[in-house]
Order: structure tokens, then C-alpha cells, then sequence
């Protein structure tokens, strides 16, 4: 059965245990694993329920089967007791599960992923601009400005430092996208006429992938584009380089190079 | 078939008109929600524009569409003569006769909207307020064709006495049905 | 509620009069259920070639691939691999499990389980069926157009759903397909309800419905009402796409009096939750029904069951907005859809404990319709269970548009529907065709099936916690997914176990209905519902008289009971314990 495992296209040598297979794609941002540990909190109060739904399931099939039990026992289930125990069980996994995960999860997206950094503090802004199928990044550069002349440009090559948050505002030229951050847990739509936002803190640096997440075309697979992650030293070294760069490279006659926008506060 | 099933007559009408009567009830809800999520759609665009017509765009002057909503009124006024009076055991068909020709003004004065609507330079294709303007009254008007059909598939059951009240009453639940989305739309498109 | 005249069409007596142009609510029911089969395999076949592409990236379709692809030598290329997920999940959804749970069994049962002879509006019920199939003509139809059928996913968000993303014909057609069929099953919603209210026997209280009915009302209420919406939004996306109009339209930058593409996100979804539970719910009312029929005793809290179904009617009508967290709504929004979602639990819970106290201290009968039942239990609590990490926004933000809600949703809308219709085709076949079908085969059917199924949508699940993300042609080509290329081998070989499965199932099922020679009983399951007062197969116009019921339906093991029957029949008196 060697067949079974063995990978049909490989790029990286990389051996992985089964486990490692199952698990999601490494953690590098700093907010990422309160998602982590909420997915594993709800899998295992998941598991304590499924394994009470199966216990009365096959138990009950074992137990009763026509051959060990022939005689049923005549109820509709409305005496006082069943229906105790029914609500007991309704509102035991309404307030057990439900409410508890949803205050954890509301408290996590009100105090993290929804708390916008201020205006006076120190982050890093970077604007999408989505289309089929490429991401195209546009940093402020020297005047601290969107969309003039010396904006530093990229397609499908996001860099970014460790230790700071990173602002992005995202939009779509053409259809629908999804600009999708697997190692930092977070997505937002790209979507054509309205601005959304996203934010990350991330703490290692390497290279990784950012995907698009929403259907947009045949090409939809091909949508990728790398994210390095720099320190902070390394990041302005780039920076600085980038930035002198771009003020000789851009071409100010193309009106199409300035799809960027005012940095929508 | 056996003698407990064909109850008499008079108890097999009233089931029959009260038969009619849920069906139709149900059917209009279902037009409703095609009209209601049309008139969200409006709503969300509406109050998410800064302002109303958007920039560049000029309101509809209102004559055509005042003309289409007298039409209409006439038309559901012309329609309740006709049940009164068909409820009175004396129907009188010139009363449907009204309603109709009054429909198909209507269908007309939408014409006429649409062209004179074209020739002030006010597209489909002319941004979200042209889009409006036009889909709401493409999509009413098709319904005012189908009420049309309506109204002469009764003019055939009642010309071979196959008509019941309810029959009349559900075609004119219709008919009212579209004069108020018709009063709506006047409303929140054209006057406000 | 007395029956009133109903009126009477002839018994057919051409081929054409009695298999085409029929009238009567079991011949469109079986219509349906050919229809739904047909879909079924087609949608099935569909899934197989997007398995095979997502396995073995780069590799010839065994046997068929080189008819099909010629000029890619075989192998899917990408822009047909947009059409075939496209067009499988609404081939699915629209054509296969629709027609199989609402058109064939709404039909069939409805009229048969509270002794009515046939539908109120016989006509409207044959339009129906008739504007069913110029839908799925239309929407086939696209396959054979110049640039292919609709690939935009079965949401078909715009603006990749208009001229911007898809210029082909073949999404005009879907749209139309799309509000074709929301016509007719508005059509049939319209008599279902008007049936269920006024052709109720004699002496049947609404509690006195057996709990199918129930549910085929209940789902028949949210069509009704939801349907006309996705029909709205159809009618603009046709508009915007062949007139010019801008409904869904918008530039880069953020301009004024311009189209929003997100408003058909919400139209989609107010309808598109209700629609989850409009294909769950008949199955949830058969499997109430089963479960007790086959526990023989009465269905636990059987009015709690129906009660439990009315109220997620009603809550699946306010939480759409969990399936669009990531477009940003505002955070008031989103805890808000966070909330009323969690609140499903609770009639949730309910059904579960009223499913597993129906088989507790029951007199269980491992029959082929039992065995589909209590394998809805099983599928459905996994997949309800992983709706929570979806319904939570924080790690919705992650798994949104992964493998996560492809396993998910293939759990609640596929597995356990198609479980509860595979039940419902076994328990009333004898009805329905008057033969048996052979058990054995039904539970070798049943085993392949829950084997290739769980394989199937727990390996989706688990590639879409490793991040793996929907509508991939190759998703190999990023490199964090690559370690998940064993595990999208083995969804495979489970798909291949799960096909390999049905292809049992047809040939049993027409084996049963063209070649069996035994005939089967009127009541071969021992059950006391109206149905099986009359022969089988039903004759026409059902009942010879309009029987008076005088209990409820589940009257299974009354310790009263005289005789050797341990079940009563809903026309006789309940004997006084």
C-alpha cells in the first residue's frame, strides 16, 4: 500500500509524521494563537459531547437491539423526569459550549483582532490593491504619503518587519478576493468599492506564503504571493533601498501606476 | 367514487374559497419578499450614498410617473366596482373591461417613462440610479402583464360560469397587490 | 378539517397521460425521485473528476479523461475544474438533494400521510415538476456554450458572476436556470402548505401529523418565503449581465452612485441559511419518524421535536451574516450573527436528546431504513458540532473558505440528507413501487457509504485546519500545503469508496423497480401510518374512503394493544392504558 503515502508532486524534501500533517501551518504572529487555543478548547468540549452522543447512540443499539430487549418501554417521553433531563442537556450545551465560546471568542475579536492601532502609534502601513491574480503592495515611501511619485510598488512580494503592526487597507480592482495569511491566522476580503482592513503583529522572521481565499477565476490557484518577514533592521535596510530605487525607476507617465489612495484613517 | 367523500355542495364552495383564499395568501408573500429584497437592495444603496441622486445624475421630473399612479388607482378602483358588484350576484363585465384597458394604459405611461426617461440621456447602464429606476419598473411592469393574463383567464372562467367569488376576490388581491408596490415605488424612486 | 371536493382527473391511460403529463402527486413523486437520481450521478461523477484533479495534480482521468480533455491529454484543465465544482454544488444542492427530499418525498408522502388524495392543485403540482426540468436543461445547457458552463462557485458572488468575471453565456444560463427553479419550487412550496392546511384528514390535529410532514411543511414555509429573495437577486445579476445595469458593479476606487458587489452577498445568504435547514429538514422529520417506527415505541418528545424544528425555522432566518464575516461588517454586526448562531444549539440539543431517548429502551429493528437513520445521528452530530468553530468569528477568520466548510457543510447538507433520503427511499419503496428492496445489498450499501462519506468529509476537515483552502486547482503549489497531499490521496480513495457504493444502490434500485417479482406487503415495516392502511403500491386517488384519524402516528408498542400487532393504526381508537 506504499502508493497511498506517496506524494504526488514535491517541491521541499520535508519528512512530516502523520500528526505533523493534521496540523495547521506554523504560528508567527502574535495574536494567532488565541485562535489556536480556541480551536483546541472547542474540539475538546466537541469531543466530550460527540463522545456522549455516540456512547447513547451505539450503547442504546447494542442494549436494545430486538434481541436482547423485545419488550419497549411506552413513553413520549413527557414525564417530568425525561423532560428535565432534555433541558438539562439543552441548556448545559447552550451555556457550557455556546456562551462560553462565544464570550471568548467576542472578548478575543473586540480587544485584538478588531482593536484598530491609534493614530499616534508606530506601525507599519501598506495598501492592496487585489486583482486577477496577482496582489500588488504599495508602501507610503520617504514622504509618508500614498500615491505619489516615490511610493515604493511590489506585486505578489509583501515584505514586512517582526515586532510591529502592520496595517493593511485592501481593495479589488476586478472580482472578489481574499487576502489570506495562513502562518498569521487572518483573512479579509479584497473587495472592488469598498476598503477593508487587516492588521498583524508577527514575531519570526522567514519567508511564507499569502494566498487568495475567495473564487476569483481560473487562476484562482495561481494567486499567491510571498511574504518576508524581516527584522526590524533588516526592514529598514530594504526600506531605504527600495525607496531610493523607486524614486528612480517609477514611471510617472503611466496613470496606471497610481492605483493607490489616500490612507483611509 | 364513494358517497363520504362528496360533501355537499354548498359546504364544498366554502371550502374551496377558503382553499383559495391560503393559497393565495401564501403566493402573495412570496411576491412580497421579490419586492421587499428589490426595495432592501434600494435602501442599502440609498442610505449609503452621500447623495440622492448620486453626483451628476438629475431626478425624474414627476409627470409620467403621477400619470402611471392615477392609472393605476383607476384601475383598483374599477376593480372593486366590479367585485362589489359581482358579490351583488350582478356582475357587471364593463367594470373589468375598465380594469384592463386601465392596466394596459398603465403598461403604455410606463412606455412613454421609459423613452422619455432615454431621451433626457438616463440609461440602464447609467450608474446605480438608472439601474433602479429601470429594473423596478421592468420587473413591476412584467407583473402587470401577468396580472393582465390574470385578469383575462377570469373574464374566461366567468364567461363559462366557472368562477367563484374567490376567484375574483384572489385576481383583485393581485391586481391591489401590484397598485400598492406600484404606490411604493412612486414614493421611495421618483417623489422622495 | 374535512376534506372537500377535490376534483377527480380520470385514471390515465397513455403512456404519455400517466408518465409525463401526469397529474397525480405519486407519479410526479416518482418523477422527482428519477430526476434527483439523475442528478445525483451526474453531480457524483462531477465530484469524482475534482477529487482525482486534487490528488494527482498533472494526471490523466483514467478511461474517460482522454474523450473529455483530448487536447489537454486527459487531465483537467483549470478553467473546466471552475466549471465542475461549480456546477457539482449546484447540481447538488438545486437538482439531487432538492428534488430527491422536497419534490420526490413531499409529494409522494404528503398526500398519502394525512390521508388526502392527492395535492390541492394537481396542475400546479405537474408545472412544478415540468419547469424543474427546463431548469436543469438550461443549466446543462451551459456545458455545451462556447466558453463553458458558470465558474464562479454555486454562490456565484459578483462581480466575478458578471461580465467583469465570467463573459461566457454559460453563467447567464445558471442565473436563469437558478430563478427557473426557484418558480417552480415556489410553485410547489404553495401547494405543500395549502395542502398541509386544509386536506388534513379528519380528526388529524396538526400534532397528529407524523413528523415528516412536519419538516415537508416546515421546509415548504421557508421556500416560500426565502426563495423569492434568491429570486430577486437572480433577476438583477440577469439584469446587470445581458441589459447594462450596475447593480453589482463597482470601481477600485470608492466612488459614489455606484453598485455594491457585497449586496448579493447578503440576498445570497438570506436565503442561503434557510436554505441549509430547507434541505435538512424533511430529512430530520423522516429520521424523528424512523427512529421510533423501528425502536417500536412512540417518537421521545414528539411535540417538543416539532417544536424544536418551528423554532429553527425562525432562528435560521437571522443568522445568515456568519457567512460573511470576512467581508468586515461592522463588529456590532458580527457579535450579533455570533450570538443568534449559537442560539441554533438549543433546539440542536434538543433533537438529540429526543433522537437517542426515542432508541432507549426501545425494541431496536436493524432494517436498511433504521441503520440510514442512526447514521444521520451519527454524521449530523459531527457536523453540527463543527459549525461552532465556524459560528465563533475569531476562528471563522481562519477557517472561512478553507476545506473546514467544504467538510462542514458536505457533513450537514450532504451526508446526513443523503442519508435521510437514502432511508426515505428504502421505507417507502414498498409504497411507492410495491416491492421490497433487497436488504442485504441495502446494508453493504449502507457500510460503503458511511465508510467512503466519513473518510471523505473528515479528511476535508483536516486539510482545512492544515489551511488548505477551497476551489484550488492545485493547491500544491503553495508550499504549506504540501504536506497534505497524503491526506488529499486518501479523500480520494474515500470518494472512490463512497461512489463505488451508489453504483450499488442503482443497480439494487432498478433491480427492485423493474425486475422484482415479489411483490411487497401492504404494510411490510409494521407501521401506523395512513399510508400503510392501503395497498401497495398506493392505488390511484390513495384512498377508497377518507379515513378518520383518532391518534397520533407513532402508537408503537402501547402495552394496551390486544392481539399480536405491538402497533396501532392512526384510524383506530387508542386503547385506554
Amino acid at each position: 500500500m506504499s502508493f497511498l503515502l506517496t506524494p504526488a508532486v514535491a517541491k521541499t524534501g520535508d519528512q512530516f509524521t502523520l500528526w505533523q500533517r493534521f496540523l495547521p501551518p506554523e504560528d508567527i504572529s502574535e495574536n494567532g494563537h488565541l485562535i489556536d487555543w480556541l480551536f483546541n478548547y472547542t474540539t475538546t468540549l466537541n469531543v466530550f459531547f460527540f463522545i456522549l452522543v455516540c456512547a447513547g447512540l451505539f450503547g442504546f443499539s447494542f442494549l436494545y437491539h430486538r434481541k436482547r430487549h423485545p419488550k419497549p418501554y411506552y413513553t413520549y417521553g413527557n414525564k417530568k423526569v425525561h423532560v428535565m433531563i432534555a433541558t438539562v442537556i439543552g441548556v448545559a450545551v447552550f451555556l457550557g459550549v455556546d456562551l462560553n465560546i462565544t464570550r471568548i471568542s467576542n472578548n478575543d475579536f473586540m480587544n485584538v483582532f478588531a482593536k484598530w492601532p491609534g493614530e499616534d502609534e508606530d506601525i507599519v502601513r501598506v495598501e492592496v490593491l487585489a486583482q486577477q491574480w496577482m496582489w500588488n503592495y504599495r508602501y507610503a515611501g520617504r514622504d509618508g504619503v500614498f500615491n505619489t511619485d516615490d511610493d515604493v510598488v511590489t506585486t505578489n512580494d509583501l515584505r514586512v518587519p517582526t515586532g510591529k503592526k502592520i496595517v493593511f487597507q485592501i481593495i479589488s480592482k476586478d472580482v472578489i478576493h481574499s487576502h489570506f495569511l495562513p502562518n498569521a491566522r487572518r483573512k479579509v476580503d479584497a473587495i472592488p468599492g469598498r476598503l477593508t482592513r487587516m492588521w498583524v503583529k508577527l514575531k519570526k522572521t522567514g519567508v511564507y506564503d499569502v494566498a487568495c481565499a475567495e473564487m476569483c477565476g481560473t487562476f484562482h490557484y495561481r494567486m499567491q504571493a510571498k511574504m518576508t518577514v524581516y527584522t526590524p533592521e533588516e526592514y529598514q535596510a530594504w526600506l531605504e533601498e527600495a525607496e531610493r530605487l523607486a524614486l528612480e525607476t517609477n514611471d510617472t507617465e503611466v496613470a496606471d501606476n497610481y492605483w493607490g489612495w489616500k490612507w483611509n484613517k | 367514487m364513494s358517497n363520504e367523500f362528496t360533501a355537499d355542495t354548498l359546504n364544498g364552495t366554502i371550502k374551496e374559497q377558503y382553499v383559495s383564499n391560503i393559497s393565495m395568501i401564501v403566493t402573495l408573500v412570496s411576491f412580497t419578499m421579490l419586492f421587499a429584497t428589490m426595495f432592501l437592495g434600494y435602501a442599502l444603496y440609498r442610505l449609503t450614498s452621500e447623495t440622492w441622486p448620486p453626483m451628476g445624475m438629475e431626478s425624474v421630473s414627476l409627470g409620467l410617473p403621477i400619470l402611471s399612479t392615477v392609472i393605476i388607482a383607476l384601475s383598483s378602483i374599477s376593480f372593486c366596482m366590479y367585485e362589489r358588484s359581482y358579490a351583488k350576484s350582478d356582475a357587471q363585465s364593463s367594470w373589468l373591461w375598465a380594469t384592463s384597458a386601465f392596466g394596459t394604459l398603465f403598461l403604455v405611461s410606463q412606455l412613454m417613462l421609459w423613452s422619455s426617461l432615454q431621451a433626457s440621456g438616463l440609461y440602464a447602464s447609467s450608474g446605480i440610479f438608472g439601474s433602479i429606476i429601470y429594473a423596478f419598473t421592468w420587473v413591476h411592469s412584467a407583473h402587470i402583464l401577468m396580472g393582465l393574463g390574470a385578469l383575462a383567464w377570469l373574464g374566461l372562467r366567468i364567461k363559462r360560469k366557472k368562477a367563484i367569488l374567490m376567484t375574483v376576490k384572489n385576481v383583485g388581491k393581485f391586481w391591489h397587490f401590484l397598485g400598492i408596490v406600484w404606490l411604493i415605488m412612486f414614493i421611495t424612486i421618483f417623489a422622495i | 378539517m374535512a376534506s372537500f371536493e377535490q376534483h377527480m382527473h380520470p385514471k390515465p391511460t397513455t403512456f404519455i397521460s400517466k408518465y409525463i403529463i401526469s397529474y397525480d402527486h405519486k407519479v410526479i413523486g416518482k418523477q422527482f425521485l428519477w430526476y434527483g437520481i439523475l442528478g445525483l450521478g451526474i453531480g457524483g461523477m462531477m465530484a469524482l473528476l475534482i477529487r482525482w484533479t486534487l490528488a494527482f495534480p498533472g494526471e490523466a482521468f483514467p478511461i474517460l479523461g482522454h474523450f473529455l480533455f483530448p487536447e489537454t491529454n486527459g487531465v483537467v484543465p483549470p478553467d473546466v475544474y471552475a466549471m465542475l465544482f461549480t456546477m457539482h454544488g449546484t447540481i447538488m444542492i438545486f437538482y439531487a438533494i432538492t428534488p430527491i427530499l422536497i419534490g420526490a418525498f413531499g409529494n409522494f408522502c404528503i398526500p398519502l400521510m394525512i390521508g388526502a388524495r392527492d395535492m390541492v392543485f394537481p396542475t400546479l403540482n405537474m408545472l412544478s415538476f415540468h419547469f424543474a426540468v427546463l431548469s436543469f436543461v438550461l443549466l446543462l445547457a451551459g456545458l455545451f456554450t462556447p466558453l463553458g458552463a458558470a465558474a464562479g462557485g454555486w454562490t456565484s458572488y459578483p462581480t466575478l458572476s458578471t461580465l467583469v468575471g465570467s463573459p461566457g453565456i454559460g453563467q447567464t444560463l445558471w442565473t436563469l436556470a437558478i430563478f427557473v427553479l426557484g418558480v417552480s419550487s415556489t410553485m410547489g412550496a404553495i401547494n405543500y402548505i395549502t395542502t398541509i392546511i386544509v386536506l388534513r384528514a379528519p380528526g388529524m390535529g396538526y400534532f397528529d401529523m407524523p413528523l415528516t410532514v412536519w419538516g415537508l411543511w416546515l421546509t415548504a414555509i421557508l421556500n416560500a418565503i426565502f426563495l423569492p429573495v434568491l429570486g430577486a437577486g437572480c433577476l438583477l445579476l440577469i439584469f446587470d449581465r445581458t441589459f447594462g445595469t450596475q447593480f453589482f458593479l463597482a470601481g477600485a476606487a470608492a466612488t459614489n452612485g455606484v453598485g455594491d458587489p457585497v449586496l448579493f452577498q447578503h440576498v445570497f445568504w438570506i436565503f442561503g441559511h434557510p436554505e441549509v435547514y430547507i434541505l435538512i429538514l424533511p430529512a430530520w422529520g423522516m429520521v424523528s419518524d424512523f427512529l421510533s417506527f423501528f425502536a417500536r415505541k412512540p417518537a421521545f418528545g414528539a411535540k417538543a421535536t416539532a417544536l424544536a424544528m418551528t423554532s429553527i425555522t425562525i432562528l435560521s432566518t437571522l443568522v445568515y451574516g456568519h457567512h460573511m464575516f470576512t467581508t468586515q461588517m461592522s463588529p456590532l454586526l458580527t457579535q450579533s450573527f455570533m450570538t443568534l448562531t449559537m442560539t441554533i444549539s438549543i433546539p440542536s440539543a434538543i433533537f438529540f436528546a429526543n433522537w437517542l431517548g426515542t432508541i432507549w429502551k426501545g425494541s431496536i429493528r436493524f432494517t436498511s431504513p433504521m441503520l440510514f437513520s442512526l447514521g444521520v445521528v451519527f454524521v449530523f452530530g459531527l457536523g453540527g458540532l463543527t459549525g461552532l468553530y465556524l459560528g465563533t468569528v475569531t476562528t471563522d477568520i481562519y477557517l472561512h473558505d478553507t476545506y473546514f466548510v467544504v467538510g462542514h457543510f458536505h457533513y450537514t447538507m450532504a451526508a446526513s440528507v443523503l442519508l435521510g433520503g437514502f432511508a426515505a427511499i428504502y421505507f417507502w419503496m414498498p409504497k411507492m413501487f410495491g416491492v421490497m428492496m433487497n436488504e442485504t445489498w441495502a446494508k453493504i450499501h449502507f457500510w460503503g457509504t458511511m465508510l467512503g462519506l466519513n473518510i471523505v468529509f473528515f479528511g476535508m476537515m483536516l486539510v482545512g485546519y492544515a489551511g488548505m483552502h477551497r476551489r484550488l486547482y492545485n493547491p500544491f503549489v503553495y508550499e504549506f500545503l504540501e504536506k497534505t497531499i497524503p491526506i488529499n490521496t486518501w479523500i480520494t480513495w474515500g470518494a472512490l469508496i463512497m461512489g463505488a457504493s451508489q453504483i450499488i444502490f442503482v443497480i439494487s434500485f432498478i433491480y427492485a423497480v423493474f425486475f422484482e417479482k415479489e411483490k411487497a406487503g401492504d404494510n411490510p415495516w409494521e407501521v401506523g401510518t395512513l399510508e400503510w392502511t392501503i395497498p401497495s403500491p398506493a392505488p390511484h386517488y390513495n384512498f377508497d374512503k377518507i379515513p378518520v384519524v383518532k391518534c397520533g402516528p407513532h402508537e408503537l408498542g402501547n402495552p394496551s394493544l390486544t392481539g399480536d400487532r405491538d402497533f396501532q393504526y392512526q384510524t383506530e381508537e387508542l386503547v385506554q392504558a
